[in-house]
């Protein structure tokens, strides 16, 4: 069965078994297609100077010159993708009744498992070489020539075709150069005829149609009926004349498309949607939704900005609003000294009561500063005659402090713009330099 | 199933010459050789070096044809060194075996994107050359026996170990 290592009862005794057992078959399964798989794996096929070649180096010369000079074998290779090659001719024959009746399901796993797939199933199937050895390769594959590549007697095809639709027919001589003479009743019915057809092609037919129409056809014909004149009133209108009135099948339908409107109403909803997340957003009201879910303070105020939290990169000011109420100052602090530089920010010790913020100051002194509070989720520290733009900022985060904004060097002084998780009580103070350590601002953010 | 019968060893006429033996087995083995070590270009020289080793013979030793046995056995161990790892100051050596037209750039993509070629990769060396000698070369079991020096009572656990091992990484894989 399978690998063709089974044999008389133990094969019945095994396929017996993998009807029974749900395990075993998918095991089995699993063998045979990993086998099939392997077996069809495609061959890089060799060219017979290639072979030469080989043979040449490969064969020593005293071997080679017992060769016979004259091939009288192929040199087709043994076929790699045939399947295992049976050992038995005939299968053997199985003793109980009730295994004969059984149909082999390898078989049909193995038509499941290529089902779809041509012989040459392979991913990409590796082209034969110009010289290859393989003769079956070199075979002209033969393909079925196209229908338009079978020569036809233009003779033969006219004496036949009318045989074939019958002898009633009449001959109508066509110009696609010139238009037909038609009649109003004719034209009435290609208007029928053109509405029957898709809309892209009724537009072509009637873009081809328009100018083709004989104005006198229109002056003088009947009035056509009143649902050939209810089908056309857009060309008409925009002529104002009589005869373009007196045109139904020229004048085309309105271009109805069932879905534009849907579509319209689609996009206006979308961008009203757009509109009003945005007006929400910028009016904080979403903000604060957020915060009165998040239940942990107060709510913030109308006047709260509403920026990004922590991943905030835009410059502080530029969140600010053309004329902003000053904001409040909760700590003024520093000896004045100028040209320091913030080159390093420290967050504080995990103290579940505060988050503590460290600034060091490379200076000889304290440069003046100013702790302010523009609102309740945000305080800005402006050293002045102080640098530090590329101070270090990110992975500052805790409880109480969402972020902290890069630094902003406004002229002379810098502002450091802390984002608070929560509206927390600061308290700041500040270190003269000691030891190993310089002058330092302490920002404390207590858990309200 | 107690007991397990080995398919018996096919009787292959030994009576033909070294060029048809060589002919025919030949574009099989560097086929074999190309998926054994994932390498197109490396697999001529190591079948060509296989056939030369194969035919060197002892002194007034006189061979009628080629041993398919030794010739693929001499490839899988040329294959094994080929894919050793190398130290800094041992260089990979260059067989210098180039065949006109061969191979060709397509078969090179082709085996590159084969899906079973890359869980074969994937495979150890062993595991990978039984499969290969039993699905693709199509040895019987007593020639693969010999080719991997495994017993044949082993051998059959250990072909269908590395179908199931071949099984599961191409379904790991496949998508």
């Amino acid at each position: 069965m399978l690998d063709d290592r089974l044999h008389g009862k133990d094969l019945e005794w095994a396929r017996d078994h993998l009807l029974r057992c749900e395990s075993c078959r998918e095991r089995v399964e699993d063998f045979r297609e990993m086998m099939m798989r392997v077996g069809r794996l495609p061959s890089a096929p060799i060219g017979a100077v290639a072979m030469d070649q080989a043979f040449a180096a490969s064969v020593p010369e005293r071997i080679r010159a017992r060769a016979s000079p004259a091939r009288v074998f192929d040199l087709q290779p043994p076929p790699v993708d045939a399947g295992p090659e049976p050992i038995l001719d005939l299968p053997p024959q199985p003793v109980r009744s009730e295994v004969t009746n059984v149909r082999d399901l390898l078989s049909d796993l193995e038509r499941e498992i290529f089902r779809g797939e041509p012989e040459q199933d392979h991913p990409t199937a590796m082209t034969p070489t110009a010289g290859n050895a393989n003769p079956a390769s070199e075979a002209p594959v033969e393909v079925a020539a196209p229908a338009d590549a079978i020569p036809v007697e233009p003779m033969l095809l006219a004496s036949v075709v009318p045989e074939i639709l019958g002898s009633d027919l009449h001959e109508v001589p066509l110009d696609s150069r010139s238009a037909p003479a038609t009649t109003p009743q004719e034209d009435l019915f290609d208007v029928a005829r053109i509405d029957a057809l898709p809309s892209p092609e009724r537009i072509a037919a009637r873009e081809y149609e328009a100018p083709t129409v004989p104005a006198f056809v229109a002056a003088s014909g009947p009035v056509p009926d009143a649902a050939a004149f209810m089908e056309a009133p857009a060309w008409s209108e925009e002529d104002g004349s009589g005869a373009a009135i007196a045109d139904p099948p020229t004048t085309p339908p309105p271009p109805h498309h069932p879905d534009t409107v849907m579509r319209l109403a689609v996009g206006l909803g979308a961008a009203a949607c757009v509109l009003l997340a945005a007006f929400l957003y910028e009016g904080g009201l979403l903000s604060r939704g957020t915060h009165k879910t998040s239940a942990t303070g107060p709510a913030a105020t109308g006047t709260a900005t509403a920026r990004s939290l922590p991943a905030a990169s835009a410059p502080p000011s530029a969140s600010i609003s053309p004329s902003p109420p000053p904001a409040p100052v909760l700590f003024r602090l520093g000896n004045g000294a100028t040209g320091g530089t913030v080159y390093r920010i420290r967050p504080g010790t995990a103290v579940a009561g505060y988050t503590r913020l460290v600034f060091d100051i490379k200076n000889s002194g304290l440069p003046a500063m100013v702790i302010a509070r523009p609102d309740a989720l945000h305080i800005t520290i402006t050293f002045s005659g102080t640098s530090g733009v590329g101070v270090p900022v990110t992975g500052i985060r805790s409880f109480q402090v969402a972020g902290v904004e890069p630094a902003v060097q406004q002229g002379p002084d810098l502002v450091i713009t802390v984002d608070m998780a929560r509206p927390d009580r600061v308290t700041a103070f500040t270190l003269p330099a000691a030891g190993a350590y310089s002058s330092r601002l302490v920002v404390d953010l207590h858990t309200s | 199933m107690d007991q397990v019968h080995v398919q018996a060893p096919r009787s292959r006429a030994r009576t033909g010459s070294v060029e048809r033996d060589f002919y025919s087995d030949f574009p099989l083995l560097v086929n074999y050789v190309a998926r054994l070590t994932d390498d197109l270009d490396e697999a001529t020289g190591i079948a060509c070096e296989a056939f030369r080793q194969a035919t060197q013979l002892k002194r007034g030793q006189v061979v009628e044809g080629l041993s398919r046995i030794v010739v693929f056995r001499t490839a899988t161990e040329l294959s094994r060194q080929a894919l050793r790892p190398r130290r800094w100051f041992r260089r990979r050596r260059s067989n210098g075996m180039t065949l006109e037209g061969f191979p060709q750039p397509e078969a090179r993509r082709a085996l590159r994107r084969d899906t079973v070629q890359r869980a074969l990769t994937a495979l150890p060396f062993e595991a990978r050359a039984i499969v290969l000698l039993r699905d693709y070369a199509k040895l019987s079991y007593d020639e693969l026996a010999e080719v991997v020096d495994i017993a044949p009572r082993k051998l059959v656990h250990a072909v269908d170990r590395s179908r199931a091992e071949l099984k599961e990484i191409y379904e790991y894989i496949k998508f």
